[in-house]
């Protein structure tokens, strides 16, 4: 992927860019918002990281304008520590996805991940299929090897989720926000809870898992280990 | 207070402009007054000289000069308050008692220095007419009572005038006084404000006026800064007191890394457990902003109607599986349609965090139920388990940051979760009451209930 990062300050930029870069993608930086706009708006991008606080112009407003210009490229938005009206601001501004930080590395390639294969949601995408796995989004039924699996609608959400990322690293924090709408970070294993039941329905009848734990990340659903 | 300061105040400076205008009406309204009496007066000069001059002329047996001049004698030793002259066409004086003059056909007059020699304390005005063969004849009066008159008129109303600009001024130096003590004793605590005194408030007169209004609003703007003031203040010293301990820790950790030769695998562990470390730093000062945030009230402006009864719904199924792997039972008894005004976010936030206290401080095989209900004007929404509880004298402490039961702090936590239920709670104006499940700990949220929808 083709990502920009418009950040600040130094130690982020190269941790952030030096990440990207080993997990394959090419990515360039804007020092300061201005800047930031500019290149923004001079290139195709597939991905851009966007700073809450940046000199010149805020975070905020960069990704307002792009969005006024008529400039869809998703946004990745990063906030500072305790900010809860950053996200609901940010979102508003036409940010796509938010991270707070500081943030583990695997947190951010796994959002990264999902913006930027983020498939462009149809009218017409009434079924998902992962391996023998069968979602379908109109009768709101599940079926796993022509077997149909009873899903509560709060699995049913967590795993329609996980079927759309599929191959992605998905987060613990990802599906708080996603599944749960919980925005900040329960103490107790929630997400583990619910996987592991998820895992009950799907998984325990079948020689070949399908949700899989990513180590230090998060989780992933696939055909294969 | 210092007058030039006086001088300077908004409401002497209306008071000038009032005397200003009161000042200029008076002196209209005298010039009208000067100009009527002053004029009425002459106009009854004129009309009583020129029917002397009718009659005197009706009086002479015939119109020769000599019969006028006869009745002209006559008329001045008779009539005092007329002065007469009759003087031929050469100027000579035939009769009465004034000195010669110009022959001017028309009113004339003397007043103040332009006084007939003869007549010096006297004013006199009158009319003067053609007698016929060239005589003149001239009829004047004392019109020392018009002029008179007019001083008269004239310093009446300037005492008058005098007197009402002093009161003015005076009534507004007194008002701008009253004004300026109330604002300087406002300013006053300012200073002492500024000065450090951050107890002080602005004195109340009690009288209710618009002063005290204003005294009143900015003694509670003062109290609602104090009260952020303090909790910033008190995060601050929680921050320095709480962390210190992890933080010691993990310099301890990393330092007996470094000295000890290690192997890879085992610096790779420390690495770890230390990456860990932190993040739970990060998570309590996440957690002590976020109360902060939420304590200093900006959020109450982006507060929305929030459908208790789902949110309370979604959190039983949030923690349902979390409780069934513990062996406890979550069980629900929500009556449905509570709604309340308020951010969605931290209600779920409010009500996780309850939950997670119950069930974390309680054993396997506990029980925790989430009631929710509407009583009269309120909803009371109470999480209760049946666990090891809070002693009465613990209850409400452990609403403060960092206070926790277990003073070791082997347990999971950070000693943040009830503080931030509290705040969210006072941002909804809700009461958190903690209380005594007999066994365990029942913590109620009364929200005041919004309309039901």
């Amino acid at each position: 992927m083709r990502i920009l990062l418009i950040e600040d300050d130094a130690e982020t930029a190269v941790y952030v860019m030096q990440g990207l870069h080993e997990s394959g993608h090419s990515i360039a930086t804007a020092r300061d918002g201005r800047d930031g706009l500019f290149q923004a708006t001079g290139q195709d991008w597939d991905l851009l990281i966007v700073d809450r606080m940046l000199p010149g112009l805020d975070g905020m407003t960069l990704v307002r304008t792009l969005r006024t210009g008529g400039i869809e490229t998703p946004v990745l938005f990063l906030t500072t520590l305790g900010g809860i009206d950053d996200r609901v601001n940010g979102l508003n501004a036409g940010a796509d996805d938010y991270l707070v930080k500081p943030f583990a590395f695997s947190e951010l390639a796994a959002r990264v991940a999902a913006l930027g294969r983020r498939p462009r949601r149809t009218a017409t995408d009434t079924t998902l299929q992962v391996a023998d796995l069968e979602m379908d989004l109109l009768a709101r039924s599940v079926q796993r090897a022509g077997r149909s699996i009873e899903l509560q609608p709060r699995e049913f959400r967590l795993l329609e989720f996980l079927m759309r990322h599929a191959g992605q690293v998905v987060t613990r924090t990802m599906l708080l926000e996603q599944v749960w709408d919980f925005h900040f970070d329960p103490h107790t294993n929630v997400v583990e809870s619910h996987i592991s039941r998820l895992r009950g329905k799907i998984d325990k009848t079948h020689d070949t898992a399908l949700i899989h734990t990513v180590r230090g990340a998060g989780y992933c659903l696939r055909e294969s280990a | 207070m210092n007058l030039p300061r006086l001088f300077r105040t908004s409401s002497f400076r209306l008071t000038l402009l009032y005397a200003g205008l009161t000042g200029v009406s008076f002196l209209l309204l005298f010039a009208m007054i000067f100009w009527s009496t002053t004029h009425f007066m002459q106009h009854q000069i004129d009309i009583t000289v020129a029917a002397e001059i009718k009659e005197l002329r009706n009086g002479a047996s015939d119109s020769s000069l000599d019969s006028l001049r006869r009745i002209v004698q006559k008329s001045t030793e008779q009539s005092p308050g007329f002065f007469y002259l009759l003087q031929d066409r050469g100027g000579t004086v035939l009769a009465g008692n004034l000195p010669r003059l110009d022959p001017v056909l028309e009113i004339r007059e003397w007043v103040g220095d332009n006084r007939l020699a003869q007549y010096r304390k006297i004013d006199i005005r009158g009319l003067g007419v053609d007698a016929g063969e060239g005589a003149y004849l001239f009829i004047g009066m004392n019109a020392h009572q018009v002029y008179e008159m007019s001083e008269s008129v004239a310093r009446s109303f300037l005492w008058g005038c005098a007197a009402a600009m002093l009161l003015v001024l005076i009534g507004g130096a007194a008002m701008s006084l009253s004004v300026l003590r109330r604002i300087e004793g406002m300013s006053q605590t300012s200073r002492d404000i500024i000065g450090g005194d951050l107890q002080r408030r602005i004195a109340l007169n009690g009288s209710g006026d618009e002063f005290d209004h204003l005294a009143i609003s900015l003694n509670a703007m003062l109290d609602r800064i104090q009260i952020l003031m303090d909790g910033l203040r008190q995060v601050s010293t929680d921050i320095a007191h709480d962390l210190r301990t992890p933080l010691t820790r993990l310099r301890q950790r990393l330092e007996l890394a470094q000295e000890r030769p290690t192997d890879a695998t085992a610096l790779h562990a420390t690495l770890a457990t230390t990456l860990t470390a932190i993040d739970a730093i990060l998570q309590t000062f996440s957690a002590l902003l976020r109360i902060a945030q939420v304590e200093s009230g900006a959020r109450r402006a982006s507060f929305t109607t929030v459908d208790l009864s789902e949110l309370l719904h979604t959190i039983v199924e949030v923690y349902q599986p979390a409780f069934e792997e513990k062996s406890q039972l979550l069980s629900e008894r929500i009556a449905p349609n509570l709604f309340v005004s308020g951010d969605r976010e931290l209600l779920m936030q409010l009500f996780a965090n309850l939950v997670e206290n119950a069930t974390r401080h309680s054993a396997e095989g506990a029980h925790v139920t989430l009631f929710a209900e509407r009583q009269a004007a309120a909803l009371n929404i109470s999480v209760s388990d049946n666990g090891p509880g809070i002693p009465a004298d613990m209850r409400e402490k452990v609403l403060q940051r960092f206070v926790r039961l277990d003073a070791s702090r082997s347990t999971p936590g950070n000693g943040l979760g009830l503080s931030m239920a509290a705040a969210v709670a006072a941002l909804h104006d809700a009461d958190l009451q903690l209380s005594d499940c007999t066994p365990g700990l029942r913590v109620t949220v009364a929200f005041p209930a919004a309309r039901s929808v």
